[in-house]
């Protein structure tokens, strides 16, 4: 799922006819100020970041003038909330609230359902998670039959809205709708839907992603790399992204866990098999290493995408060692991966003479994967150590077996242990 | 000769390959790809068009890493990912 931005999704509501409040995006202090200027009544400012929980982070400061704007909106931008930078504010009117409440669509991938799931209660402003069903009217919707005004003005309905607000808030739930229809979204949420004390509804928080496959047809939102993640893409990201945008033969997920490394104790993992995978890096991280990297080859790729996915991982500077970890049995070809690998240490091993390479490749075609790493690589200057299913299960070992290699790598180049 | 695959370039150095006795570039193309490379007058070649090759490649390296091993060092493959090369500059990765 990619997702935008609270302010690039109200953009999207006020479209489809959902009040929102009146407001700009700004990212400097004199932009905040100016925009408060023009609301001409105490704002709310809003760092716009990829995360829930901004209010108790510190991520919403109220101000009461455009001087007071000015200066916390510079207290916000260039901060960092939940590990990510404030980069832009979100200056609205501060709303009169009476009541809020939760509109949502889902997408319910289920066997039994696979259609969109609109959900409305009269909890909002919490994680919806945490209400209880009771509290919670939904509908799945049959998108042939689609959704109608009086689905959206029934759920409402049905958790004994007041009858004077139902009007308008059915069709903030129909512009929701409406909204995630045309823009393929996964999820399209309102939270909260606020009536203020004046009886007005307005949308006073949003959270909106598109599916990755519809990325493509959305252009206008300027999404460079079409899958969810809690930060915005790396300059690594970005270029590793051209590996599978257009490839679809099998994955080559690559996204880096830090945009910089700083210190000692990081891998380049390569995994195959995104649960397996995982294995590897808990056991990477109880030997106090950590990855510098998310990298993923599955589905069966070319070895022409393993190869490329390899050379990414290893252009990411700082890192100790490369870890190929392929705990799962898996069904793919696995001598593709291998001939991949092998072309590309044969190329990065030269020039780092010593540099630690755990590999591992288990399942199909497994017997004569590890025949092409073994044979090519043998007269690479790595310390190279070639596992096969024998040692699927303990990803301790193989953690244990990284650590010792970087250890080693390290006196060689007379670097102190930390 | 050289032909190319949906994002791979295959290079082959024809001089290179007179001497060669064990064609494992066509026999690893059987293996591992679509056999496009075949043996003809003695020297690799494409067993359809290029057309054919960019169509139906499975840019599986294996004549390239063959030739390495098993026959006399006269392919290259180029699979070049773009921006990588200018990022690894930046970053002084060599």
């Amino acid at each position: 799922m990619a997702r935008l931005f609270e302010y690039q999704g109200k953009e999207l509501l006020k479209k489809a006819k959902v009040p929102i409040p009146r407001g700009e995006v700004a990212a400097t202090p004199q932009e905040a100020a100016k925009i408060a200027e023009k609301i001409g009544k105490p704002v709310v400012i809003k760092a716009q970041i990829w995360a829930g929980g901004r209010g108790k982070a510190g991520g919403i400061k109220f101000a009461e003038n455009p001087a007071e704007a000015q200066a916390v909106a510079g207290n916000l931008l260039g901060v960092e909330i939940k590990k990510l930078k404030v980069e832009k504010v979100l200056v609205e009117e501060k709303l009169n609230i009476a009541n809020e409440y939760y509109v949502g669509v889902i997408i319910d991938p289920s066997m039994g359902v696979r259609s969109p799931v609109v959900m409305f209660s009269t909890e909002g402003g919490m994680d919806i998670e945490t209400v209880p069903p009771e509290k919670i009217a939904q509908m799945k919707v049959d998108v042939l039959r689609g959704f109608r005004v009086y689905d959206a003005l029934n759920l409402a309905a049905n958790l004994k809205v007041p009858t004077p607000s139902l009007p308008v808030i059915g069709q903030a739930i129909m512009g929701l709708y409406q909204t995630f229809k045309d823009y393929n979204c996964r999820t399209a949420e309102i939270n909260p839907l606020v009536v203020t004390k004046d009886g007005k509804v307005i949308a006073g928080d949003c959270r909106i992603a598109i599916d990755d496959s519809s990325v493509y047809r959305h252009p206008e939102f300027g999404i460079e790399v079409a899958r969810e993640s809690p930060t915005p893409p790396t300059e690594l990201d970005k270029i590793a992204w051209w590996i599978e945008e257009g490839d679809l033969r099998g994955t080559a997920y690559i996204a880096q866990m830090v945009p910089e490394i700083k210190g000692l104790n990081f891998v380049g993992y390569h995994g195959l098999g995104g649960g397996g995978a995982i294995l590897g890096v808990d056991a990477l991280n109880r030997e106090g290493l950590k990855i510098a990297d998310y990298a993923d080859t599955s589905g069966n790729p070319t070895a022409a995408k393993v190869y490329r996915a390899a050379k990414v991982i290893f252009s990411q500077p700082g890192i100790e060692a490369y870890f190929l970890g392929g705990f799962i049995v898996a069904n793919q070809e696995q001598w593709h991966h291998a001939h991949g690998v092998v072309k590309a240490l044969r190329e990065e091993l030269p020039k780092r003479p010593g540099f630690p390479c755990v590999l591992m490749l288990c399942g199909n075609r497994e017997k004569e994967a590890l025949e092409i790493l073994r044979e090519g690589t043998a007269d690479l200057p790595g310390r190279i150590e070639i596992y096969g299913s024998e040692k699927v299960y303990e990803t301790e070992f193989l953690a244990k077996r990284v650590k010792a290699l970087i250890l080693e790598y390290r006196k060689d180049r007379g670097i102190k242990e930390e | 000769m050289h032909f190319e695959e949906r994002t791979i370039k295959v290079i082959i150095d024809e001089e290179k390959c007179l001497g060669c006795k064990t064609h494992v570039c066509a026999q690893g193309c059987k293996t591992y790809d679509r056999s496009l490379l075949v043996i003809r007058d003695g020297k690799p070649a494409l067993s359809g068009d290029a057309e054919y090759a960019k169509r139906v490649g499975t840019e599986c390296l294996a004549c390239e890493y063959e030739c390495w091993f098993r026959g006399n060092k006269a392919i290259t493959i180029e699979a070049p990912t773009p921006g990588l090369e200018a990022y690894r500059k930046k970053y002084g990765i060599p």
